[in-house]
């Protein structure tokens, strides 16, 4: 398994990917912020927001449909919670969905509200990973002041996880060539437990060894970045274009369209 | 020759009560590639790794005329690099340069300056252009290649390779033995590889059970073949 389950987009070259990784962060950062800002029985109001991130993905060359994925694919769990909301808010409202009129009880509205938080987050998120090198985020990370531990862990994450999944498949692919899939379930998840208890004893003896692999080269708890990014008046239009395009999302529109927050 | 490396009765007791190593002695002079052979168990892998302070020993250890101890063990470490049997331990940043740049800039060097320095020895083993690359997708020849870069972005005086050759194929392996023939850095080799060691070493010293068991140049030691069966080495 490889990093492109991660980063299969991110050294590609557009305008998009060329940008500073701290302006993308940031500017990822303040449209999530606007995004969860809205009123929680919020539904049309938020469709001007699906234009930055549908954007950003076009600009960089990102198939959308590539993005729409990885919303699926972690909707599951989001879309069960959502889907309780009916349950305990039954209170009645007129919502204007495009140009029809409807009445929606609350718990419905919630429901959508946060399915389609969940799914302009992710593809926002989604359009920023993939047109930043995951190295230039834990710079940008570490730049922007985020705890160094924190920043150090998740570039070790990213280093040994699919290592981790490798060996795992390994280790499996071993039991099941010697009949493992075929056995009792309860023979298996023996062997499900033996395979976890020794991938984690192989993590610390792998984790000592990097350890002291980073003691050698005069690791003392404290890590030093090489500062490879650099902002540019590129990275400012940036921050301004979504500055102002939020602007006029979350505050200037809701007000023309006369201050009606809901739907 | 002066000396790089003086190791006197050096004596290594694991954690478990296993006995590594019982006063072995053995001195590496500077530029010099000394191979370092023994059966499995004989204590290769303990003497390099308490050479860079990760094990605790009796005895004494001189690296560049600095005496290893808890005060020094920092100095000493930049001054001797360790080549891991696997590469993979030792590339542990998100991409080469990165990991090229890591004991520079713990050195002190600032970041404009540990780029160029990663940039250098990334291009002294043949990686010049992989700088970008995450270390999970270079090959095993190219590992350890990486693996090499990393530590000599040090400026090290002295290289302990642990099996460097270790899973590479024909190919990687005559690459490896270039490169290292290439090197002016002092050198101690572990390895079962005993090809690798005369290929590279003018001097080899055999290992078994803990203590020096001869020392001596290379074609004599590898050529003498009651002491290789002796020890497990034919």
């Amino acid at each position: 398994m490889h990093h492109s389950h991660i980063d299969r987009f991110a050294q590609g070259d557009s305008l998009l990917h060329r940008l500073d990784a701290r302006a993308k962060l940031l500017a990822v950062l303040a449209y999530t912020v606007v995004l969860i800002s809205f009123d929680r029985y919020a539904v049309a109001a938020m469709a001007p927001m699906a234009v930055a991130p549908l954007a950003w993905l076009w600009l960089s060359g990102v198939p959308v449909r590539f993005a729409l994925r990885r919303v699926l694919l972690l909707s599951p769990f989001i879309l069960t919670l959502a889907l309780a909301s009916p349950l305990y808010d039954r209170s009645v409202h007129a919502a204007a969905l495009g140009p029809w009129q409807v009445e929606l009880t609350g718990g419905w509205l919630t429901a959508m509200n946060v399915a389609i938080k969940f799914a302009l987050g992710v593809l926002a998120l989604t359009a920023m990973i993939c047109t930043t090198a995951f190295s230039s985020l834990l710079e940008a990370l570490d730049r922007l002041k985020a705890p160094r531990l924190l920043v150090m862990q998740l570039g070790l994450l990213y280093r040994y996880l699919f290592e981790l999944i490798d060996r795992a498949m390994r280790v499996r692919r071993a039991r099941d060539f010697r009949g493992g899939g075929r056995a009792p379930a309860g023979r298996r998840l023996r062997a499900v437990g033996g395979i976890v208890g020794s991938l984690l004893a192989q993590t610390l003896e792998k984790s000592q060894r990097v350890e002291l692999a980073m003691a050698s080269r005069g690791y003392r708890g404290q890590s030093h970045g090489l500062r490879q990014l650099r902002a540019g008046w590129a990275d400012a239009a940036l921050l301004a274009a979504m500055a102002g395009y939020l602007l006029l999302c979350r505050w200037v529109m809701p007000a023309m369209l006369g201050g009606r927050e809901s739907a | 020759m002066s000396e790089i490396l003086s190791i006197v009765d050096l004596r290594v007791t694991h954690h478990d009560g296993t006995v590594a190593l019982r006063g072995a002695s053995l001195s590496v002079g500077a530029g010099q590639r000394v191979g370092l052979i023994g059966p499995n168990g004989a204590g290769k892998t303990s003497l390099l790794l308490a050479v860079m302070g990760a094990l605790p020993f009796e005895g004494r250890v001189v690296a560049d005329a600095l005496a290893l101890g808890k005060h020094t063990v920092d100095e000493v470490r930049s001054r001797c690099g360790m080549i891991f049997q696997d590469a993979g331990d030792q590339l542990f940043m998100p991409t080469l340069l990165e990991d090229a740049a890591f004991g520079p800039l713990n050195q002190g060097q600032d970041p404009p300056a540990a780029q160029r320095t990663a940039r250098a020895a990334l291009e002294a083993v043949g990686l010049g252009g992989l700088g970008r690359r995450s270390p999970h997708h270079l090959s095993a020849g190219q590992m350890r290649c990486a693996a090499l870069a990393t530590v000599l972005a040090m400026n090290v005086k002295l290289l302990l390779l642990d099996e460097p050759g270790a899973n590479l194929d024909a190919r990687g392996r005559a690459r490896l033995i270039t490169l290292l023939a290439q090197r002016p850095e002092a050198m101690l080799l572990a390895t079962h590889d005993l090809d690798m060691v005369r290929r590279l070493c003018p001097r080899t010293v055999v290992l078994d059970e803990g203590r020096v068991a001869a020392d001596g140049p290379t074609a004599q030691v590898l050529d003498d073949r009651a002491l290789m069966e002796a020890h497990g080495l034919a």
